[in-house]
């Protein structure tokens, strides 16, 4: 395809692009503490740590990572608060159905015999 | 609500756009969408810890380079975006197209995945593990599947000279946040489906 279709797109006040030049060095700082947790969880696995130490941090490292994406790279702390209530309602309900689901289905409260024979 | 009005929504104004909104509502609603699949892998993995061991079939280096992948997609969405905002269409263009190979690079080491995987035997009925395992990780694929479609139709787009900074900018932030959803998905599936099997006296 080629270039000469280029059209310039109309100009945007400095302000704004001083912002957006602001926000790109903090993507660039983002992406590599993404790619640094990321490594760091892969070796975590195989390290002889306590399973409950393993879980504990991995569980926190992956809610650092989706939280650090929701805000800065889908830039939910630059925008408005209704924002952030309409993705967080889905988020709790889905946290909750989670929860609700696992004690109910926990083992202690289901007999997994019973189903595996049916 | 004017197009120069929306526009300007992300960056300080009073008003909020419409498409944005209906785009968390909608990512919202996906939310609870995975958040059911992603529980109902995780409740059957716990009630049959011995129908299926994971570890025989599952590769986690190929899973580690894919979520690599993924969150570096992840970056170059967010730089297309502010490419946009700031009217670079040459930039929005490049990151676009950065975006878009990664994507692929994911799908293709999914494919190769369900491939091993069902060359091994595990396929969608051989048990609950697999029934679980597939329905979660192929609607995830599907949605990047979707998101690489909806990346590459506003590439194309931008060629057709019709792109402004204005409404364009909010289309091109609307599509990086479903792009951007994508990857958080996969950073709780890494953790909560892959990862936890590694560890040692968990099950």
């Amino acid at each position: 395809m080629a270039d000469t279709e280029y059209t310039p797109l109309p100009v945007t006040p400095v302000s704004h692009k001083d912002a957006e030049t602001e926000r790109y060095h903090t993507f660039v700082n983002l992406a590599l503490v993404l790619a640094a947790i990321t490594g760091v969880e892969l070796v975590l696995v195989y390290m002889p740590f306590h399973p409950i130490f393993i879980f504990t941090s991995l569980l926190t490292l992956s809610l650092f990572k989706f939280v650090a994406v929701v805000a800065w790279f889908m830039h939910l702390i630059y925008d408005k608060m209704v924002l952030t209530l309409a993705f967080g309602t889905g988020l709790v309900i889905a946290t909750g159905t989670f929860v609700a689901l696992g004690f109910l289905l926990s083992r202690e409260w289901v007999d997994v015999d019973a189903i595996t024979q049916f | 609500m004017s197009a120069t009005e929306n526009e300007e929504d992300s960056h300080g104004s009073l008003v909020i756009n419409n498409k944005k909104l209906l785009m968390w509502l909608f990512l919202g609603s996906d939310c609870m969408f995975f958040g059911t699949l992603i529980s109902t892998h995780l409740i059957y993995r716990k009630l049959y810890p011995e129908s299926y061991d994971p570890l025989l079939v599952f590769d986690l280096e190929l899973t580690s380079f894919s979520t690599f992948i993924l969150l570096m997609s992840s970056f170059l969405m967010a730089l297309a975006v502010s490419a946009m905002h700031k009217g670079e269409l040459k930039s929005f263009r490049r990151n676009t197209i950065g975006v878009i190979f990664f994507g692929l690079i994911f799908l293709a080491c999914q494919v190769y995945e369900f491939a091993h995987f069902t060359n091994e035997g595990l396929t969608l009925s051989t048990n609950t593990f697999g029934s679980t395992f597939y329905m979660m990780t192929g609607t995830h694929g599907v949605h990047v599947a979707i998101g690489v479609f909806w990346l590459l139709c506003l590439y194309f787009y931008s060629y057709s000279g019709k792109m402004d900074a204005h409404e364009s900018a909010v289309d091109v932030e609307v599509a990086g946040l479903y792009w951007h959803f994508v990857d958080i998905v996969w950073i709780i599936i890494f953790t909560a489906v892959y990862l936890i099997e590694y560890i040692p006296g968990l099950h």
